[in-house]
């Protein structure tokens, strides 16, 4: 069952000549963090390959995992797609995927890889794990791609609001991690229900798991619903899960290593800041303290993490389809004209829908829509409208469309003082911001528009592509 | 010893390079929570060289803000 895992995935991208090995001695800092850099820049977060690091100074025998999932060519590959898939197809597999909602199966079983190594007492973890700083003035060693499981106090028993989510993670102490959850996640509101109990909520921390894991621990998925059962659907196959050894919370099974341990109730203690997905750092706040108990991994594990920062980073090509396809079918439930929908810039500040016009400034309700829906409502600061013939994901259209289609005095909307997004460095009050909405369609009556006849697109065009591309090919010979 | 952020006396070493190679240490300060390895850049470990935007000298910690306050408890 590799294929449930991060080697399975690992294996999967080094067949598709997107893995490669670095075998050179680096220093866990700056070297790491600028390989992070590097590998996502190629191509401008296109074509980059996930990167093995194997020779880290200081931690002889250690690997780091980086950029596993941080271009479009490697998130093809965990679509099961060529790796040059144009990002619109690969948009339309993730949603087919995505509508397979909650009902995957869960499967569990005893003496999981996961726990083929146990470490019981004296956890330090600058010492297990080859960590590194991921931005210069982060306030230390954080883990970034973490899925962070735990239960609700009141329903211990219920799986499906049993919660894996993404938070950042400071390494604080050998056994002590930093961790920001806010009261909006649906850890916040296990971890608010336990404090009122006046009780240590149990955690388990899992780094290195098959990438779907990630993508649901990073997704906006209501309070009941299995973030397991969703990857299980999204991937057509079971979830393969163990339990933790001091708790009830279900871990995947070949996860390369679990930290468990309990929150600290009811007290706060200072974190960040953390260089965050904006390209900005966030504050040091007083956030949550996790005491870990146990430490359990696979035989010679390897350490997953991203490289987040100034954009185009890792942590959008994780959230940029989860967040496009949650907003779409948001939309389409009543209103069926919305085609596509591009949330990937800064998980949704700024989102590019493409929509036909049902009736005259229709496109404008969408717009509306999309600003009021659950992530829209802190998020979609700037809203972009465009045909639904124009692809959302192909900026040249989109920018095509506002060339041609947007009159400034009828179709620019400025919405002041609305809710805002704590974490762009231009809500000000953090949390406070605006909306703007350009609708960028063509105007439908009873609007009135100039006369004119725009040029056809040419779709019997595109086969000749394939002819053209293997004649350049044969002459570059 | 000293942290290089917060500048009080609540730092000390954590760890040591796990292979034996004596590459490095690890520090940790027990009270601002700032985390460093002995060989990182001037500008992260060296308190003079560092951008003083994200030093906490002077800074009383239940000066920082909190994002989730502790709720009441429930009886």
């Amino acid at each position: 069952m590799e294929g449930n895992s991060l080697r399975g995935f690992l294996e999967k991208l080094e067949q598709a000549g997107q893995l490669v090995h670095y075998t050179d001695e680096v220093m866990p800092e700056p070297d790491i963090r600028r390989i992070g850099r590097a590998a996502v820049d190629i191509a401008a977060g296109n074509t980059g390959p996930a990167v093995l690091l194997e020779n880290i100074k200081g931690y002889k025998g250690k690997r780091v995992a980086i950029n596993v999932l941080g271009t479009w060519a490697n998130n093809a590959v965990m679509l099961g797609m060529d790796k040059d898939t144009p990002l619109k197809d690969q948009f339309f597999e993730f949603a087919r995927r995505w509508a397979g909602g909650s009902d995957g199966e869960l499967k569990w079983i005893k003496d999981a890889p996961c726990q083929e190594v146990k470490i019981t007492k004296d956890i330090n973890l600058y010492e297990i794990l080859p960590l590194f700083r991921v931005n210069k003035y982060d306030a230390g060693f954080y883990f970034s791609k973490a899925s962070v499981v735990t239960r609700d106090p009141e329903d211990p028993d219920n799986v499906d609001k049993q919660n894996v989510g993404m938070y950042r993670i400071q390494v604080q102490g050998p056994d002590t991690l930093g961790i920001q959850v806010l009261p909006f996640h649906d850890g916040g509101i296990h971890l608010r229900k336990a404090e009122e109990m006046g009780k240590a909520l149990p955690v388990a921390v899992c780094l290195g798991v098959h990438p779907v894991i990630s993508l649901m621990a990073s997704a906006p998925l209501q309070y009941d619903q299995s973030e397991y059962k969703y990857a299980a659907a999204f991937m057509g196959a079971p979830q393969i899960l163990t339990k933790t050894l001091t708790a009830n919370l279900d871990i995947p099974a070949y996860t390369e290593i679990v930290l468990e341990g309990e929150f600290v109730p009811r007290e706060r203690f200072v974190e960040g800041p953390f260089g965050e997905f904006p390209g900005s750092y966030s504050g040091s706040r007083r956030q949550f303290r996790i005491k870990l108990n146990t430490v359990t991994t696979r035989k010679n594990p390897i350490f997953e993490n991203l490289y987040v920062g100034r954009p185009w980073t890792e942590h959008d090509t994780l959230i940029g389809l989860n967040t496009s396809a949650t907003l779409y079918f948001q939309l389409r439930e009543t209103m069926p004209e919305v085609k596509a929908v591009n949330a990937i810039y800064q998980h949704g500040l700024t989102i590019i829908v493409a929509t036909d016009n049902r009736f005259g400034a229709y496109a404008k309700t969408v717009g509306m829509r999309l600003a009021s829906t659950p992530h829209g409502t802190s998020y979609a600061k700037n809203i972009i409208l465009v045909d639904g013939d124009v692809d959302p994901f192909n900026l040249v259209q989109v920018m095509w469309a506002l060339s041609t289609r947007v009159r400034p005095q009828k179709d620019v909307i400025v919405i002041p003082n609305t809710p805002g997004m704590p974490l762009d460095p231009c809500s000000e009050p953090p949390g406070i911001g605006g909306k703007l909405i350009i609708d960028a369609t063509t105007p439908a009556a009873p609007e009135i528009s100039r006369e004119v006849r725009m040029v056809d697109s040419i779709p019997e065009a595109e086969p000749y592509q394939k002819i053209l591309v293997d004649l350049q090919k044969a002459a570059a010979r | 010893m000293k942290c290089v952020r917060c500048l009080t006396d609540n730092a000390a070493k954590v760890a040591e390079a796990p292979d034996g190679s004596k590459a490095w240490e690890v520090y940790t300060c027990n009270r601002c929570n700032f985390v460093w390895r002995s060989t990182e850049e001037p500008e992260v470990i060296d308190p003079e060289k560092r951008d003083p935007w994200f030093q906490l000298a002077g800074v009383e910690i239940e000066s920082i803000p909190v994002f989730s306050p502790v709720p009441p408890l429930k009886k």
